[in-house]
């Protein structure tokens, strides 16, 4: 690679000379009006249609408290479906063969997120996880480099 | 905005080497611009901070719609040889010198938007924008030596579209 201090390379200087003073492109006459009406489209759209940086705090905060509750029930449902399960068995709203499958099948699910919450440490998880983003990154590379060596390559011919 | 639409077009277009690109990107930035417009209204910076983030829209733009898998190739691909290309002929001291400036702006807008992406992008930031190599490198995730290389080679492309306009001095 050439070493050259960058200032004197002649063509840096000529292009510099060049470019550095030409005057500023015309900006077309309609962007002003383009800008405006984006604003006034935006500014009569309801809140919930803005941004989440735009909703109002108490609006954000319920957001945010529904998504936590939401989080909560993904992981207690389980237990509640299995109690419903049981409690229309009971009233004999259920066959015994269904009820005794979706039970059996409830069980099983709640006893492995069970187990794999208290035996698997907590180190773990976090490899598990950084195995996994490091999986991603591999597919995403072995996509790319079969991308360029089977499609750009060929048609390259630099 | 009119004291700084032109600039912001300009920057938007000469690093997206399209027009109706560079005018969504404008409008954004001023969008962008009124939403922050309390802090705006009195700095003495608002010029270098809509340039900033027109500069970032652009790249973003660049990175997100325009050949993705392209360009992040194009951008990070080693070179088939990392040598910088040396000149096989004597420099002009001058170019497009009998053009008048607007002239001038023209055939060189032209001459960008010939050049390909991993090139010209480097090359107005250098340029244009009066970023340093290694602020080059740094924004579009290249490496320092990659900068350099993709540089030389969009003067040495645009050199030759310049004289060819039958203006060289």
């Amino acid at each position: 690679m050439n070493e050259l201090p960058e200032k004197s390379d002649p063509l840096e200087q000529l292009l510099d000379r060049t470019l550095r003073p030409l005057p500023l492109r015309r900006a077309p006459p309609a962007l002003q009006s383009r800008v405006l009406e984006e604003l006034q489209r935006r500014a009569v759209l309801p809140w919930w249609r803005r941004s989440f940086a735009h909703w109002p705090s108490a609006a954000r905060a319920g957001f945010v408290l529904v998504c936590l509750v939401l989080v909560g029930v993904v992981f207690l449902g389980g237990g509640w479906a299995a109690a419903a399960v049981q409690s229309l068995h009971a009233s004999g709203a259920l066959s015994p063969s269904s009820a005794r499958q979706a039970l059996a099948i409830m069980t099983v699910a709640a006893e492995l997120a069970t187990l794999f919450a208290r035996a698997v440490p907590s180190a773990w998880i976090y490899a598990g996880l950084g195995a996994g983003a490091v999986l991603y990154a591999a597919l995403f590379g072995l996509g790319a480099a079969a991308y360029r060596t089977l499609y750009l390559s060929p048609a390259k011919g630099r | 905005m009119r004291a700084y639409q032109d600039m912001v077009f300009s920057t938007a277009a000469r690093l997206t080497g399209n027009e109706s690109c560079a005018e969504d990107i404008a409008q954004d930035a001023f969008v962008k611009a009124y939403e922050n417009f309390s802090h705006l209204r009195s700095s003495p910076t608002a010029g270098g901070w809509l340039k900033t983030v027109t500069t970032n829209l652009a790249l973003n733009y660049l990175t997100r719609h325009r050949k993705r898998w392209r360009l992040l190739s194009e951008f990070n691909a080693p070179t088939e040889d990392d040598a910088q290309p040396e000149l096989q002929f004597p420099l002009p001291d001058t170019l497009l010198a009998d053009l008048d400036q607007e002239q001038r702006r023209s055939v060189i807008d032209q001459a960008l938007k010939r050049l390909p992406d991993h090139q010209r992008v480097p090359l107005v930031l250098y340029h244009f924008e009066e970023l340093s190599y290694e602020e080059i490198a740094a924004r579009l995730h290249v490496s320092l030596a990659k900068v350099k290389t993709d540089i030389r080679r969009a003067r040495m492309a645009l050199l030759p579209m310049l004289e060819s306009r039958g203006i060289a001095p």
